[in-house]
């Protein structure tokens, strides 16, 4: 065997071992299909909203970074600003029944009433099935996908890495610039980061 | 001697743990660098993070308050264990670890007046759930003329730090690194055989930080695929890191990225820039 084929071998190997990473949502592909109960009781469908823009926000009440954006009200003066113009906002709690962040639709609709949150629908996957399927890694992880139904920016909320109120107001917003740039028919600038945060809390995580 | 332990509990409170400021040296000497170290020690199953913190987290951010003609280097930081489960990966440290610190000395550090040194610490602690924690912390040093003198408190404890400080790769070990469509493939010659390595690269987003990393045993050394992470935007030029062998020996290296071998442009769908 000559060393091409080794190295042609080798990575259908390795490509092969980790179906859990390759087949997760990238960006430019187009975003996987999903249908959940939101808290209000209702489904929903995410290829019911071909046509416009949706906002995915990986949620966790209790992740030091997720409050950051709740407790400086940056996150609901996000959901507010592009829910009125006309995007649809996903919430998704990933986290499995016992982990943190683990809400039920009723514990869902306080919080939301609580903290005067706006988002379309909170969406309820205590299975992590669109967690998985997103490959979301972290709360507040955030995915912005356009309206032929195509994955343009997925990772952190911003350039803050942080838990710190005091860095929401300097931080540049990458949800909204994605958002700003594509609906103005330009070329998404940033369309991939390290989604900082807490790890989404799936039945298997230990950390 | 009375006491067995090098240094008895004296951090200050961290969300599970303490964390306290420690000197290598019994006095600062003007024009001689001497060395700090941020001792964590964690409840059980709780971990703080390594300068690339992998898939969450965030390392620790250290604020240093020193008076004139003293300057702080960058951290040492000791090679991390990889946290996590099969699809979210962390790199840090769990239950106790001692960050180094370098300080230079100016020259003209005048001797009689104690030095005191403050460090504010702003750390993520975490294990099912994170905990931002801060910390202040100060140190108080004699200045003296007289060539300085371990402490004999600390002399384990930056001892044992050092020990698990990655060093410099031998300059008769090879490196070669390759794009491979999805992988990068890191090739090393180290004259004998190698089982066990783990990669742990420098930078964030580098790097796909849950995917196994497939290490193939050569007569001289390894080959070692790292699956390219989904945030990299653009071709690296290079990938640096912390190389641990074997489980506890650790390496610091800084491979370019070779030019792709036309058996692997054929194969790979991506393309780069030449």
């Amino acid at each position: 065997m000559n060393r091409s084929n080794r190295y042609t071998l080798l990575a259908a190997l390795v490509l092969g071992a980790i179906p859990l990473l390759i087949s997760a949502a990238k960006v430019g592909d187009a975003a996987p299909e999903f249908s959940a109960s939101a808290s209000n009781g209702k489904s929903f469908r995410l290829s019911d909203y071909r046509g416009k823009y949706v906002v995915l926000e990986w949620h966790n009440n209790g992740c030091p970074y997720v409050q950051k954006h709740y407790n400086s009200g940056n996150m609901q003066r996000l959901q507010k600003q592009w829910t009125g113009r006309g995007v649809v906002w996903f919430t998704i709690l990933s986290s499995a029944p016992g982990k943190q962040g683990y809400a039920t639709a009723g514990e869902e609709n306080d919080y939301l009433v609580k903290m005067q949150a706006a988002p379309t629908a909170a969406l309820l996957d205590p299975t992590g099935e669109i967690g998985h399927l997103y490959g979301a890694k972290t709360s507040p992880q955030m995915v912005v996908i356009n309206p032929q139904g195509i994955v343009i920016y997925d990772g952190a909320i911003d350039d803050k890495p942080t838990t710190d109120l005091q860095d929401v107001s300097r931080a540049t917003n990458y949800v909204s610039l994605a958002l700003e740039q594509s609906m103005a028919g330009k070329q998404v600038e940033t369309v991939a980061t390290r989604p900082y945060g807490c790890s989404v809390k799936y039945a298997d995580s230990a950390y | 001697m009375l006491c067995a332990r090098a240094l008895p509990a004296a951090g200050t409170t961290i969300p599970h743990g303490t964390l306290e400021l420690v000197a290598e040296d019994q006095w600062i000497t003007a024009g001689h660098p001497f060395s700090l170290g941020l001792r964590f020690e964690l409840e059980p199953g709780w971990h703080i993070y390594w300068l690339n913190p992998g898939d969450s987290g965030e390392p620790p951010r250290i604020t240093w308050q020193f008076p004139e003609g003293l300057t702080p280097g960058p951290i040492e930081w000791p090679a991390p264990e990889r946290l996590g489960t099969s699809s979210i990966v962390d790199f840090g440290y769990g239950d106790r670890v001692m960050l180094i610190v370098p300080v230079r000395v100016t020259a003209g550090l005048p001797a009689g007046e104690p030095a005191r040194l403050g460090a504010q610490v702003k750390v993520l602690v975490c294990r099912e759930m994170c905990i931002p924690g801060k910390a202040q912390l100060s140190l108080t040093l004699p200045v003296q003329s007289q060539p300085p003198a371990p402490d004999p408190r600390t002399r384990d404890l930056f001892r044992g730090a050092r020990k698990s400080l990655p060093r410099p790769a031998p300059g008769n070990w090879s490196f070669r690194l390759e794009d491979a469509n999805d992988s990068f493939m890191l090739t090393a010659n180290l004259g004998h055989k190698i089982t066990q390595a783990i990669f742990f690269p420098l930078a964030e987003s580098q790097i796909e930080n849950a995917a196994p990393q497939e290490l193939v045993p050569r007569d001289t050394g390894f080959r070692l695929v790292l699956h390219k992470s989904d945030q990299l935007q653009k071709p690296l030029d290079r990938l640096k890191g912390v190389l641990l062998l074997s489980g506890d020996r650790a390496y610091l290296i800084d491979v370019p990225l070779g030019k792709p071998r036309t058996a692997i442009k054929r194969y790979g769908a991506r393309t780069r820039p030449a």
